[in-house]
């Protein structure tokens, strides 16, 4: 068992790993892909105090180490589920109600914590099933920086019209002979021989809609202190409703969400 | 045998955060061989395997295919994937 499990290896989770662990607390993380969060697709971040430039992968790269060095031990499993486990809810005594037990079952094992915080962030919006139709055998992609250069001198398309669509077609036009661009429910060109998908984001939050108060678009609903509906779980970074995302940010509600759970463990 | 694949280019964020995973597979699985692949220098190999998405790995089994995973992934992922 452990005093805290957080969901989710990006800069919120392992920020509030290194905080709880510091504070000699038990910590896991659990990460169903990859530490590092959506910022590893960033390949200059400027904004960010103290290491002008550097890259997503390698700030990650440096969290990470530095979140192992301090003892947070970190397991590559699929949070399926998690449960209340009852025989510590009580209902005669409110004060013995918060003292739950959770219960996380993933796509490889079971644990146990005694308070959760949940930092799984967000991932792209997938392309309609309309759309993903008339993409027939062309490729699909969620990252031109990762794939852009595969379509040197030919025609592609961008779907999308917020600020990473226009971030997408830029990068793009550096590359592709020709950079359609369309929005999202508009039919796909048949000229185009890949597909740019820059639709928005959705928060990760499916598997705990039912333990905490979502918002409509699915954000966990929190203020700044981190606190979900549910005594005993926390929201930090991007699957918290906010008004600003940003790596800054996410780090900022890993360390308080972190100190939100010691304060409930006390 | 059993060879595994890692298609990557310098260009590619996501591809740097294999590359410490990479080496650490390959000294816990001296048995497996790996080839990393930059499909700038490799363009052939890439489109051989028509990899169009990257980070890529490939396993390959007796010269065949038989598992495949684009995104980057966690050493035991990594492991579980080349266990055919």
């Amino acid at each position: 068992m452990y005093d805290i499990i957080i969901i989710g290896a990006g800069i919120a989770g392992m920020t509030a790993g290194i905080y709880a662990s510091r504070a000699g607390k038990t910590v896991l993380i659990l990460e169903g892909k990859m530490h590092g969060g959506q910022i590893i697709n960033t390949s200059v971040i400027e904004n960010w105090p103290g290491d002008y430039g550097v890259s997503g992968p390698d700030l990650m790269n440096k969290i990470y180490n530095q979140a192992i060095e301090l003892g947070v031990k970190i397991e590559y499993e699929e949070v399926l589920e998690i449960t209340r486990k009852p025989e510590y809810a009580t209902t005669e005594d409110a004060a013995d109600e918060i003292r739950q037990l959770w219960s996380i079952k993933t796509d490889d094992g079971d644990y146990s914590a005694k308070a959760v915080i949940i930092a799984t962030g967000t991932e792209p919006r997938k392309l309609s099933k309309k759309q993903t139709e008339e993409a027939g055998e062309r490729p699909i992609s969620y990252c031109a920086t990762c794939d852009g250069a595969f379509y040197k001198g030919k025609p592609v398309v961008v779907i999308g019209s917020g600020n990473t669509a226009k971030h997408e077609i830029k990068y793009l036009e550096g590359i592709a002979s020709e950079v359609l661009h369309i929005h999202h429910d508009d039919p796909i060109p048949e000229q185009a021989e890949a597909i740019f998908v820059a639709i928005g984001r959705i928060p990760t939050t499916a598997v705990f809609k039912n333990l905490v108060d979502l918002d409509a678009n699915g954000y966990i609903v929190a203020k700044e202190d981190c606190k979900t509906s549910t005594p005993g779980l926390f929201a930090a970074g991007d699957c918290r409703t906010k008004t600003i995302r940003q790596l800054i940010t996410a780090a900022a509600d890993g360390a308080t969400a972190a100190e939100a759970a010691i304060d409930f463990l006390a | 045998m059993i060879e595994l694949l890692d298609f990557y280019a310098d260009w590619c964020g996501p591809c740097k955060m294999m590359t410490p995973v990479v080496s650490e597979f390959k000294k816990a699985h001296p048995e497996i061989k790996v080839r990393q692949i930059n499909i700038d220098e490799e363009e052939e190999l890439a489109e051989k395997f028509k990899v169009m998405n990257i980070p890529c790995v490939v396993v390959l089994k007796e010269g065949e295919e038989v598992a495949r995973e684009v995104g980057v992934l966690p050493l035991r992922k990594l492991e579980k994937l080349c266990t055919i």
